[in-house]
């Protein structure tokens, strides 16, 4: 590994993602420690970890067979199944509580906040599944299917794909229990449920014990990262290994006479996750309870066109530009957390931005980067850039490891042994290897990116993006602007893979 | 692809990072007032001015916390010129944290004595009030009088509030302390939280979520600011505003608030924002704008619809009091409602 490169990203990752939060962490003093574990905030936690878990093993549940079937079976619509998956992901998780309100008025209380924040991130099981079960060799699955079918088969590709989707489901569970916009609004009417986001949120009012308020944090980043760490190490397990120099791409299975019971049963996942919220945003821009029309509909577009474009294009600027760059993170820092004895120290460092709370995070950025000497950078659109990459470079970075743990390590070792350097493999043979789940981690960030709020909110650019401007109309009952803004930018953040899926994938791994 | 287009895409992305810096604006403004009548607002200074006005706003979701957040963060360097604040408490913290410049500005000599800081830090305008919202096919607005009716057990299941940890419903909260006393107030709050845990009291994330569901029918009554009742109004819900307790501690009125940065970068910018943005015809264009904020001053002209001067009682509350305390009071709401 080119260890200039590796030092470069690393500095680039610290600057990024770990500065802010040692930066706030400093701010603890012992005092501040004093009740951050009574009874109250004991409950607290102990009732989001069960919605986290919930949630976390909802997402698995759909996420993992939902992920085996449009990536490696013949069931019908198989392409359309798998993006169209992905947009419970790509909708603000409020938005998605707000159409399961409107669709099902019963829907309340822990169970519903489960069902929500299981749904809207299951497309990430999917994704990391989908993607392990096509990295299985061929010969592999082809000895299974002789001898004992598709069962035979499944019994030899899950223990390779669970630690895949296990960590996915990790994920989901720390996008869980830092969410409580759904918690609260999903209680809106009926026992309230408090989680333990809502105390973090609250303790900000604190602003004469800053340190007290970090405090608060903390028991949320730990427990993050305690769930986290575990599904990694599983995911570094060497029976991973299963695509060296001739990899073999595996078929379709055939599902048979299951072919299309469950092509219904992965259609009307898809129609209730992603297409409902859809549906119910094109009817609330036409109009909603007021009355729809095409004219409505037209006028909604025409004005969110019109107030949200110079939005937009700063949202689609600073989430492209982020996921570009965490790109070479991405293979670098992906590549040394599988090959390096520095995983071990290397893993919650990369974790550790994604496991803070997004105001810890943001308020660690005006802390660092707001001084006279760095004044224009703070207040330019580069500081969103750097804090979209300080905060979801993981993606990437997680994508690029796993990949490399199913590349035959002997391929690198020969390349060495033929006299090519570290960045001649790093190039030529690790990067030809890892470039579709690289461009997946990168596709994370810029989703992220664009549905960033919580820690952007903080930063001076970060009020000209697109997200900003649909939660400041929400407020004043701009159903019909703030729905054809939402699908304006649900559109430009689907618009990447719909082109990736229709143009470059086939010709990019025909290249491969 | 080789080594060298990859770096040569990287060092371009790089320096596309550090080209995004721009230039310095002649003035900044930070506002949480909704960004759909600010802008507009400023927009227009900045045109009269002949000012190149830099502004920032705040979002529903954060209820001012994250440009209050960023002011006290930015204080040992400050980039914000003026905050224009949609509440007062926090612009009154700020003040008594020294973070403020005092500034008499003579467009605010007209402003009652209530919505002016004493040492002339801030300056209130154009507010809001914290009233009750009735659903008239739920229930019979003459029967809601006072706040304690919303406590009423006759209401049971049918009343909703944000809950009192952010926003104007923590101020309103931690108004109730000065204007009734500690044991009153305690005594209020404490009503709440229980009826809340029993089901008997909704407690809901903001005040036009509290508007949304009353409009709807969900709920008969709501405490909710008067900008969000409009927006109830305009969607056409069968809902009135009950400004409640006319014989007692009155209703909550919370100004917006502007006020000038310690250390702001360009002063004398600021101060023209700050004469510009508290002139009567700002108040009244606030007035007539969807987001209905009742003038402060009884000469400025106000809509039909909305409440005359002296047709109900506004709380007598010290802001600045407010300003300080707020905090405290924060704190045990937390402990009490975040369980």
């Amino acid at each position: 590994m080119s260890r200039p490169l590796v030092l470069f990203c690393t500095a680039l990752l610290v600057l990024a993602g770990l500065v802010p939060i040692v930066w706030m962490l400093a701010r603890i003093d012992g005092s501040d420690l004093g009740g951050i574990f009574d009874a109250r905030t004991l409950s607290l936690l102990v009732r989001t970890c069960w919605i986290g878990a919930g949630s976390a093993g909802l997402a698995f549940v759909l996420g993992l067979p939902f992920g085996f079937l449009v990536a490696r079976t013949d069931v019908p619509c198989a392409r359309f199944l798998r993006h169209a998956g992905l947009v419970p992901l790509l909708v603000p998780p409020v938005m998605l509580a707000m159409t399961m309100v409107v669709m099902f008025d019963a829907l309340r209380g822990p169970g519903a906040i489960i069902l929500v924040l299981g749904v809207g991130t299951f497309p990430l099981v999917a994704v990391f599944s989908g993607r392990a079960f096509e990295r299985i060799d061929a010969r592999r699955e082809e000895a299974a299917l002789l001898v004992g079918g598709l069962r035979s088969a499944l019994r030899m590709e899950l223990p390779l794909v669970l630690p895949a989707a296990a960590s996915a489901a990790c994920l989901s569970f720390v996008l869980a229990i830092n969410d409580f916009a759904v918690p609260d609004y999903m209680t809106s009417i009926g026992s309230k449920v408090n989680v333990y986001a809502d105390e973090i949120f609250a303790s900000w009012q604190s602003v004469h014990t800053p340190g007290k308020a970090v405090a608060a944090a903390l028991p949320l980043l730990v427990l993050t990262l305690c769930v986290l760490l575990p599904a990694l190490a599983l995911r570094r397990r060497g029976s991973l290994a299963t695509w060296d120099g001739d990899f073999r791409r595996p078929q379709p299975l055939a599902l048979g006479a299951w072919r299309w019971p469950l092509f219904a049963l992965a259609f009307v996942l898809v129609a209730l996750t992603a297409a409902l919220p859809l549906v119910r945003l094109c009817w609330e821009a036409g109009g909603g309870p007021r009355g729809w029309s095409f004219a409505g509909f037209g006028a909604a577009f025409a004005r969110a066109v019109e107030v949200g474009r110079a939005d937009l294009q700063r949202s689609l600027l600073y989430s492209s530009a982020a996921a570009l760059i965490s790109l070479l993170p991405g293979l670098v820092l992906g590549h040394a957390l599988q090959r390096s004895r520095a995983s071990a120290w290397l893993e919650p460092l990369v974790l550790a931005p994604l496991a803070v709370p997004a105001i810890l995070f943001g308020i660690g950025y005006i802390a660092l980067w707001n001084h006279p000497a760095t004044g224009l950078f703070y207040a330019s659109g580069s500081m969103v850039v750097l804090l979209y990459i300080g905060r979801f470079a993981c993606f990437p970075i997680f994508a690029g490891a796993g990949a490399t743990a199913m590349l035959d390590p002997h391929l690198e070792e020969a390349a060495q042994l033929a006299n090519a350097g570290p960045l001649r493999r790093l190039t030529g043979i690790v990067q030809p290897a890892l470039r579709t789940s690289l461009l997946g981690g990168a596709a994370l960030v810029f989703v992220f990116g664009m549905r960033e709020l919580d820690a952007a909110i903080l930063v001076p650019a970060a009020n000209g993006t697109a997200m900003f401007r649909v939660y400041n109309a929400i407020h004043f009952g701009r159903d019909d602007f703030v729905a054809a803004l939402a699908l304006l930018i649900v559109f430009f953040i689907l618009l990447p893979g719909i082109l990736w899926s229709a143009f470059g994938r086939e010709r990019w791994e025909a290249a491969a | 692809m080789k080594a060298a287009p990859t770096l040569r895409v990287l060092s371009l992305l790089l320096c596309g990072l550090l080209a995004g810096c721009g230039k310095q604006p002649d003035l900044v403004v930070y506002c949480s007032l909704d960004q759909e009548f600010a802008e507009p607002l400023i927009q227009r200074f900045a045109k009269e001015s002949g000012l190149d006005v830099h502004v920032e706003f705040d979002v529903e979701a954060a209820k001012t916390v994250g440009l209050v957040a960023r002011i006290r963060e930015e204080g040992s360097n400050p980039r914000c010129d003026v905050f224009w604040n949609n509440e007062v408490a926090h612009t009154a913290a700020l003040g008594g944290d020294g973070l403020l410049e005092p500034y008499d500005s003579p467009s605010a000599q007209d402003l009652p004595p209530l919505f002016r800081d004493p040492d002339r830090c801030w300056n209130g305008f154009a507010a809001r009030a914290h009233i009750l919202i009735v659903n008239t096919k739920l229930a019979d607005p003459a029967t809601i009088t006072s706040m304690w009716d919303f406590v009423d057990p006759k209401w049971s299941g049918k009343v909703i509030m944000a809950k009192p940890l952010t926003g104007t419903t923590l101020t309103h909260m931690a108004a109730l302390y000065l204007a009734l006393g500690e044991a009153k107030a305690d005594e209020y709050v404490t009503r709440i939280h229980e009826l809340s845990k029993t089901g008997a009291v909704d407690l809901t994330n903001g005040n036009a979520a509290v508007a949304r569901l009353v409009g709807d029918g969900k709920l008969a009554v709501g405490w909710t600011d008067t900008d969000d009742f409009a927006v109830a109004l305009e969607r056409g819900a069968p809902v009135v505003a009950v400004y409640p307790d006319k014989e007692g501690c009155g209703t909550l009125l919370l100004p917006n608030s502007v006020a000038i940065l310690k250390g702001a970068p360009h002063l004398p910018a600021a101060k023209r924002f700050v004469d510009w943005v508290l002139r009567p015809e700002i108040e009244k264009e606030l007035a007539f704008s969807r987001s209905a904020q009742i003038p402060v001053r009884d000469s400025v002209p106000r809509p039909d619809s909305m409440v005359s001067p002296g047709a109900f009682k506004p709380m007598t509350v010290d802001f600045k009091k407010l300003g300080a305390e707020i905090e405290k009071r924060a704190d045990v709401l937390k402990q009490l409602f975040v369980d």
